[in-house]
């Protein structure tokens, strides 16, 4: 991995007796893409809020740049940017507006602002709103406005909290687009997100649940990992009719571990000793005749729900 | 860069500040418009000059020198006669009514009296309801009866002048001009309304629609953040100043006896004191709705404390130390010493000391106070 841009060691933050994030650490390199997945009320929002300065650690150390969060913030204010759930916009202000403002918070004025914002606009294709108020921008185009304040001053990492939520598939391939572009130039990208296939495309992925973060790794490594593939399994794809009767059916069937419906498909996870002709039997048996079989690798979800269901089942034999 | 670390992000913030107060029709009304029906309003209500009080006439003597009597109480001025009645009956159910705050009964001996060298007794009663119409109905109706004895008591003994001549004069408002007194502390009332809740909310409504984070996370500095979301409301505040300063010259007809630059001076720095003191509160809110509460606990007192219409010196110590508190209570004191008596800087200064120590303090501690953290 190239150098370090983001380290963190047991990074820890109590709200009075309810611990939110539970000793996190991991480190992300220069100029890569770290995608932060896990449920809501997990901890994301408040290991970025930690990682950017506005809230103090419990316990543990965060070094962005190798500036340390909490005792030199000011430099590393300078270097971040951030981008927040709710893009945080002036409704007031319009698109050429805001992102004045945002150059300007960052010390940028004359023709050097000028430029930044015409690079802005030209960037995020902001050019037919430029000036119309941002309050009465779409959600996508919100979404790059905010995108692209945050950019203003060329930080050298940008945190984005769910960027994508509640934004229609378009914008979103061309905002992860974007995303490659910078981390191509040289820039740390650190993502939360709902979405898996996002997940896919980061270089390295960390799942955080229940305040701990209990994965983390480059997506194709975490797939290899045995919890995901125990010994004596393998991972089938079963396309065929009636999915939800087929389902009960191999809930029902021995040597099928795991079964979860995929749009019109099956993922099973199956004994070594289940052959495919005895799925095909046990699938006529219900009326549905005819099903594709083929063998799979685990993908990142499967990765994160065996291991979540683990993490679970384990907390749960601790406190019993 | 060599930009003053103290104000780091000033310009960033003004730039913001001055574009979304200007497209936000809705909270210059609100700056503007009642503190302007507030100054009509308290400028001519708040007068407690009483002039042409209601009088009733119950005359039993009906001569000429009865007659002049009355006329002595009407050409004070404080009386008005609205009716004559023609019994005590009558005269007590009137009052009773409430068709006059006074009654003068002549009884029918008057004249007879007054001849024959006796003490010729006349009545005058008084509605005690109302404090102040009272007050006034007694001292006049005493005044004449004085008045008109040692008149009487000099014609018998042929001395010229009084034993003692008392000359007042009355300096700095020499028509004891209600709106003199009250207006200039009107408009110290009426600024605060304004100017120190929409500086709390502009601070609060940053923090309601998640902005502050994005701010917390850049550079700005925290005084840059306070000075950039004060400035604009400054200059509101000020051309409301001029405003009101206008209508108290113009159409209340408050003369100024000081220094104008003197007076405007003094308004900048109450005004900033308010804005500083509107900010703090805005530090201290989590919503609009508490940001407006919080700002009332401030402003009610000041209006019964800071010696708006109660003369602090008369009350308990309590109150009297509870209206220093109160940057209104130095404001209302440099008016009308410098509107009223014409005061130079030499005679005013501590009122304007206490005001910018006040608001230098103010300041520092919103800034100081503004966590750069969330939560």
């Amino acid at each position: 991995m190239a150098e370090a841009m983001i380290e963190v060691e047991g990074l820890t933050k109590r709200f009075g007796t309810f611990t939110a994030v539970d000793h996190v650490s991991f480190s992300v390199g220069k100029g890569s893409i770290f995608g932060f997945l896990g449920p809501n009320g997990s901890g994301k929002t408040t290991v970025i809020r930690m990682l950017c300065g506005i809230l103090e650690p419990s316990d543990g150390t965060a070094r962005i740049g190798g500036h340390d969060v909490v005792r030199e913030i000011e430099p590393i204010k300078e270097m971040i940017g951030y981008m927040s759930q709710k893009f945080s916009l002036y409704d007031e202000l319009t698109v050429n507006e805001n992102l004045i403002f945002s150059g300007k918070l960052y010390g940028l004025s004359g023709r050097e602002l000028d430029q930044r914002r015409d690079e802005m606009i030209a960037t995020t294709h902001l050019e037919p709103y430029i000036d119309r108020r941002a309050g009465q921008l779409s959600g996508g185009w919100r979404q790059r406005l905010a995108m692209a304040c945050s950019l203003m001053h060329r930080p050298t990492v940008l945190f984005l909290d769910e960027p994508t939520a509640g934004i229609d598939p378009v914008a979103r391939r061309e905002l992860w687009d974007l995303l490659f572009e910078f981390a191509g130039k040289g820039m740390t990208l650190f993502v939360t997100t709902h979405y898996m296939d996002e997940a896919e495309r980061c270089d390295h992925v960390g799942y955080i649940y229940l305040s701990k973060l209990i994965v983390c790794g480059e997506p194709d490594e975490l797939k290899k990992m045995p919890e995901v593939n125990p010994p004596g399994t393998r991972r089938l794809d079963v396309t065929c009719d009636h999915v939800t009767t087929a389902l009960q059916a191999m809930h029902q069937m021995r040597g099928v571990r795991t079964a979860t419906v995929f749009g019109q498909s099956m993922h099973l996870l199956v004994d070594d000793s289940v052959k495919r002709a005895q799925i095909d039997e046990q699938l006529r048996k219900v009326g549905v005749s005819h099903a594709e079989i083929h063998e799979m690798g685990p993908s990142l979800e499967d990765v994160f729900v065996e291991l979540s269901a683990k993490h679970a089942s384990e907390q749960q034999r601790k406190a019993a | 860069m060599m930009k003053p670390k103290l104000f780091r992000g000033l310009g960033a913030i003004l730039f913001k500040e001055f574009i979304v107060v200007w497209r936000d029709p809705l909270t210059l009304f609100f700056f503007f418009f009642p503190p302007l029906i507030e100054m009509i309003a308290f400028g001519y209500a708040l007068d407690n000059d009483v002039k042409h009080m209601a009088m009733l006439i119950f005359n039993e003597d009906r001569t000429v020198q009865s007659r002049q009597l009355i006329d002595r109480f009407v050409n004070t001025e404080s009386f008005r006669v609205v009716g004559e009645v023609k019994s005590l009956e009558e005269l007590k159910s009137e009052m009773r009514k409430g068709r006059a705050y006074a009654a003068l009964m002549i009884p029918p001996t008057f004249t007879r009296d007054l001849n024959a060298g006796h003490s010729a007794q006349v009545q005058l009663l008084v509605d005690g309801s109302n404090s102040t119409t009272a007050l006034q109905a007694l001292q006049t109706g005493l005044g004449v009866a004085l008045t008109q004895s040692l008149e009487s008591l000099m014609r018998e003994t042929g001395r010229q002048g009084m034993p003692v001549d008392i000359r007042p004069q009355m300096l700095y408002n020499p028509a004891m001009r209600a709106p003199n007194f009250f207006v200039p502390g009107v408009i110290g009332v009426v600024l605060q309304i304004g100017t120190t809740v929409a500086a709390a909310m502009a601070l609060v409504r940053e923090r309601e629609r998640g902005t502050l984070e994005q701010l917390l996370v850049s550079p700005l500095s925290r005084a840059g953040l306070m000075l950039g979301k004060l400035v604009p409301y400054l200059c509101i505040g000020m051309a409301m100043a001029v405003v009101l300063f206008t209508i108290m010259r113009f159409v209340f007809f408050v003369p100024i006896a000081g220094n104008v630059v003197a007076m405007m001076f003094s308004t900048l720095v109450y005004v900033f004191a308010l804005l500083s003191l509107g900010l703090l509160v805005g530090t201290m809110a989590e919503n609009q709705m508490q940001a407006l509460q919080m700002s009332m606990v401030f402003l009610l007192p000041s209006v019964f404390f800071s010696g708006f219409i109660f003369p602090r010196e008369t009350m308990p110590w309590i109150f009297y130390a509870l209206g220093a508190l109160f940057p209104t209570t130095y404001f209302i004191a440099l008016m009308r010493a410098i509107i009223l008596r014409g005061a130079n800087l030499l005679e005013y200064w501590p009122h304007l000391g206490v005001l910018i120590l006040m608001s230098n303090l103010l300041f520092s501690v919103c800034a100081l106070r503004f966590q750069k953290r969330i939560g």
